[in-house]
């Protein structure tokens, strides 16, 4: 049976003797018949019942432990001390309220204690009450309890998520996971891969194709993904060389003329460049070019070969039915990736400005590692009224500022057990600090809080299926042999491929 | 008497009578009312609290001196608690302990709880019904008043306990909580005097260690007046025990006051009469080398007295149970001193 025991601001304790399966995380139905309303609040945390005599009890037990002896209980009366001993506590937050059959936000009235009644509700029937009615949906996964948790496409659309968690916990899973969904509903996706985990996604775990390789575009800056000057555009190339290479301002203004100039004259190429570069007559402005010049050159990202540069416009039409540009930063300098990123994401707006694209879903994993701080916010604010729709990956909650905290529409939580990366995350989400703290801190592997839009607002712990692709996701490990580690396959680590082994790595190649 | 076998002597009467106390509300209202003139009271009285005075009469210690020889020990100890009230009464449980240390090791049986209903209509039966039962008595006698209804029946689970130890064991030491006094002088043959007699013959010695009993002389405590490099050793001060309450009470044990240890703590120690006083102070010397003594009391009476006493969970886990599985609801009655004095009503205590 449960009681409610104690009712304070939006908490609500719970009593329940003899003890219910109920776990964190679940949701508790407080039906009041009277006012013919219900109260929906989900359990944060669960103790026991601070019931008088327990301790004595306990005492009692361990000192008659030692002796031997024999309890004539007739009345078995020890049953029901067990289930006295067992009853728990179940804090609860209340999350909605039911009024006249509808979902409601109005939470400001109080059940009556004495003949309110209370009863777990099911996964099924919780998700039957909150779920998504939507036709198109990309399922994350199941419960707790096993019931299929999908959420609706309109959730994801247009919306900031955040993927956060301690390393090993999931969190690249999921946001392969919500790629693949998007993909496959004909979504266009981006996504900067820092450790290259995403070139594989278009391969089964068996290394045949999968259902959706020809939708997946692995660009590797600097070998197979190459542009030309004409393409990057004076705007770009200016952005680069400023925010990224930190050229001074009379510096800038040199190479604008130089580049002015050369496009004027139809010469706009890198041998041209760097002679118009050694013609400055300012040797100061000139050394700082040259060494800019040499930076760009040394990414071997830029190109005066037509035939081997590529367009955006072409790779984007390519994935017109939905697919994904998966931007493989492993193992690139840190100030080329800042060069590669900055380069892209100028020339996405680019094509949002212009129509070419409709919207696309970027996934930016660690993206502190390639976006100064401040490039972030204006990713969220800017770029979003462009249709560029974020979702950042990391292990460090404190490298996202509290102000994308609180302009993201979804947090997908998984665990974390240090204590300054739970403060971070639960001062700047949607839900109450007890919830974060409690909930995320015991939140198995592969077992994620979402918070937002996509569950309605009705915080919800889901465990993340299984993806039957090559997610290559998982830590490498030196003790242990290959064979045992499924999804990390030394194989397709460049190097060191045995001969004679087929599957090369899917990496797009004009 | 090994104590395993105490276990197989099962109380039937007090599980049977408190469960026809609970199912039979309306028909023991009914059926099973008699008034009896005459007030009983005497064996199952509550312990009688007394407050002895020795005068400025000085009284020798008698030193006691561990013999080593270890001999079987049995205490047993019984507690009673309310469980709270019903519209036509209220519900109490009792419980008691044996635990015997024989080999250097300690074991216990606990019977209990039994719970009982108890209301107006029923004590009559519930009374006599224990009372016959337990120790083979056909007169029917009157019942306490209500509000003292379990302990009585608490002491009738002890006398019960204490009839098995005394007719089952041989040769033992048997430690009661208590005083070995009954208040009516005038019964025939109390029960009491029949569970020494039963002890006697099986040669054991009964023990009696009370902690109400008050003893001053010169004004002070007993307690200060023995020097702490005298014990372990007794008093006897049954003279003046019995000269001060001869008339109104029946002593069947010779009064000492025994402190065993070093330390602020003493007791009225009732040692069975019929037994000389060599043969009684023979005893405390073989509890010395029979049990562990701390704070001058027994180990085995202090196990069987934490081993009886009902734990706070305990009583709601024995609510639950009555309303589970006879439907009877507590119900808080308006507590007429908390309206009328509020906090400085005081606090309603009850023997445990």
């Amino acid at each position: 049976m449960m009681q409610i025991y104690k009712l304070d601001g939006n908490t609500i304790d719970v009593v329940s003797c003899p003890p219910r399966d109920v776990r964190k995380g679940d949701y508790v139905l407080v039906k009041d018949d009277a006012l013919n309303r219900s109260l929906i609040v989900q359990v944060t945390n669960i103790g026991y019942a601070n019931v008088p005599g327990v301790l004595e009890d306990i005492l009692r037990d361990s000192s008659a432990h030692k002796i031997a002896g024999r309890d004539l209980d007739f009345l078995d009366v020890k049953a029901f001390v067990d289930v006295i001993k067992d009853a728990k506590i179940f804090r609860c937050k209340v999350r909605r309220a039911i009024v006249e059959g509808q979902i409601s936000h109005d939470v400001s009235w109080t059940p009556s204690r004495s003949t309110s009644q209370l009863c777990p509700l099911t996964d099924h029937e919780f998700l039957e009450l909150v779920g998504s009615r939507e036709g198109r949906t990309i399922t994350l996964g199941t419960t707790t309890g096993g019931a299929a948790v999908a959420v609706g496409l309109s959730t994801i659309d247009g919306k900031l998520n955040i993927i956060t968690g301690k390393k090993g916990t999931g969190k690249s899973h999921l946001a392969k996971l919500l790629m693949l969904g998007l993909i496959e509903q004909g979504g266009t996706c981006v996504v900067f891969d820092v450790n290259g985990e995403y070139v594989n996604l278009g391969y089964s775990e068996d290394r045949q194709k999968a259902a959706l390789h020809d939708k997946l575009l692995v660009l590797s800056p600097g070998k197979g993904f190459k542009v030309t000057l004409a393409y990057t555009g004076l705007g770009v190339f200016m952005r680069i060389i400023s925010s990224v290479l930190d050229l001074p301002e009379n510096s800038a203004w040199e190479i604008r003329r130089i580049w002015s100039s050369l496009a004027k004259r139809g010469g706009l190429t890198l041998t041209n460049l760097r002679k118009s570069i050694e013609g400055v007559a300012n040797s100061y402005v000139r050394d700082a070019l040259i060494r800019r010049y040499e930076s760009l050159i040394s990414t071997r990202l830029f190109t005066d070969n037509r035939q081997e540069a590529s367009t955006l416009e072409d790779l984007m039409a390519r994935l017109r039915e939905g697919g994904a540009l998966v931007v493989n930063l492993q193992g690139l300098p840190s100030r080329f990736r800042h060069i590669i990123v900055e380069f892209m994401l100028s020339k996405l707006c680019s094509l949002l400005d212009r129509w070419v694209l409709r919207a696309l879903f970027l996934f930016a994993e660690e993206a502190h590692l390639y976006l100064r701080k401040t490039y972030w916010e204006d990713i969220v604010t800017r770029m979003r009224h462009l249709g560029i729709f974020s979702t950042f990956v990391t292990n460090q909650p404190d490298s996202i500022s509290d102000s994308i905290y609180r302009q993201a529409d979804n947090v997908f939580l998984f665990n974390f057990t240090n204590e300054n990366d739970l403060a971070v995350v639960s001062r700047a989400t949607m839900v109450d600090v007890e919830t974060i703290n409690v909930i995320a801190r015991e939140l198995p592997p592969h077992h994620c809080l979402v918070l937002g839009k996509v569950v309605n607002d009705f915080p919800l712990i889901v465990k993340i299926k299984r993806l039957h692709v090559n997610t290559m996701g998982k830590t490498r490990l030196f003790f242990t042999k290959p064979s045992e580690q499924k999804g990390l396959d030394l194989h397709e680590q460049p190097g060191i491929r045995p001969r004679g082994e087929p599957l090369p790595p899917p990496v797009y190649s004009r | 008497m090994e104590i395993a076998e105490f276990s197989q002597i099962v109380p039937e009467n007090f599980v049977e009578i408190g469960d026809t106390s609970l199912r039979d509300v309306v028909d023991l209202s009914l059926a099973r009312r008699t008034l009896l003139p005459r007030l009983d009271g005497d064996d199952f009285e509550d312990e009688v609290e007394l407050e002895a005075n020795l005068g400025n009469r000085y009284l020798k210690p008698i030193p006691v001196v561990n013999v080593g020889d270890a001999v079987p020990v049995f205490g047993v100890d019984t507690s009673n608690i309310e469980l709270g009230e019903t519209k036509e009464g209220f519900l109490c449980a009792i419980r008691g302990s044996i635990v015997g240390r024989e080999n250097q090791a300690y074991q216990y049986v606990r019977h209990g709880p039994f719970i009982f209903h108890i209301t107006e209509a029923n004590k009559q039966y519930l009374y006599n019904a224990l009372r016959q039962k337990c120790f083979d008595v056909d007169e029917g006698v009157g019942a306490p008043i209500l509000e003292r209804m379990p302990e009585h029946l608490r002491n009738i689970l002890e006398r019960w306990l204490q009839k098995q130890l005394s007719e089952s064991c041989s040769g033992a030491l048997l430690l009661w909580d208590g005083s070995l006094t009954t208040q009516t002088v005038n019964s025939p043959i109390p029960v009491l005097y029949r569970l020494l007699q039963a002890a006697r013959t099986e040669d054991n010695i009964v023990l009696a260690f009370s902690k109400k009993t008050s003893i001053s002389a010169f004004g002070r405590r007993v307690n200060d007046l023995i020097d702490d490099r005298e014990v372990p050793c007794l008093l006897d001060i049954d003279d003046v025990v019995r000269g001060q309450y001869g008339r109104y009470l029946r002593f069947f044990g010779k009064i000492y006051v025994v402190k065993l240890m070093a330390g602020s703590l003493s007791f009225r120690l009732d040692i069975d009469r019929r037994l000389s006083q060599a043969e009684g102070v023979h005893a405390v010397e073989s509890l010395l080398g029979s049990d562990l003594v701390v704070d001058s009391y027994p180990e085995t009476l202090r196990l069987a007295h934490v081993l009886s006493r009902f734990s706070a969970s305990e009583v709601i886990a024995m609510q639950r149970y009555v309303a589970e599985k006879y439907g009877l609801r507590i119900i808080r009655r308006p507590n007429v001193r908390q309206i009328l004095f509020g906090p400085y009503g005081g606090v309603a205590s009850r023997r445990s």
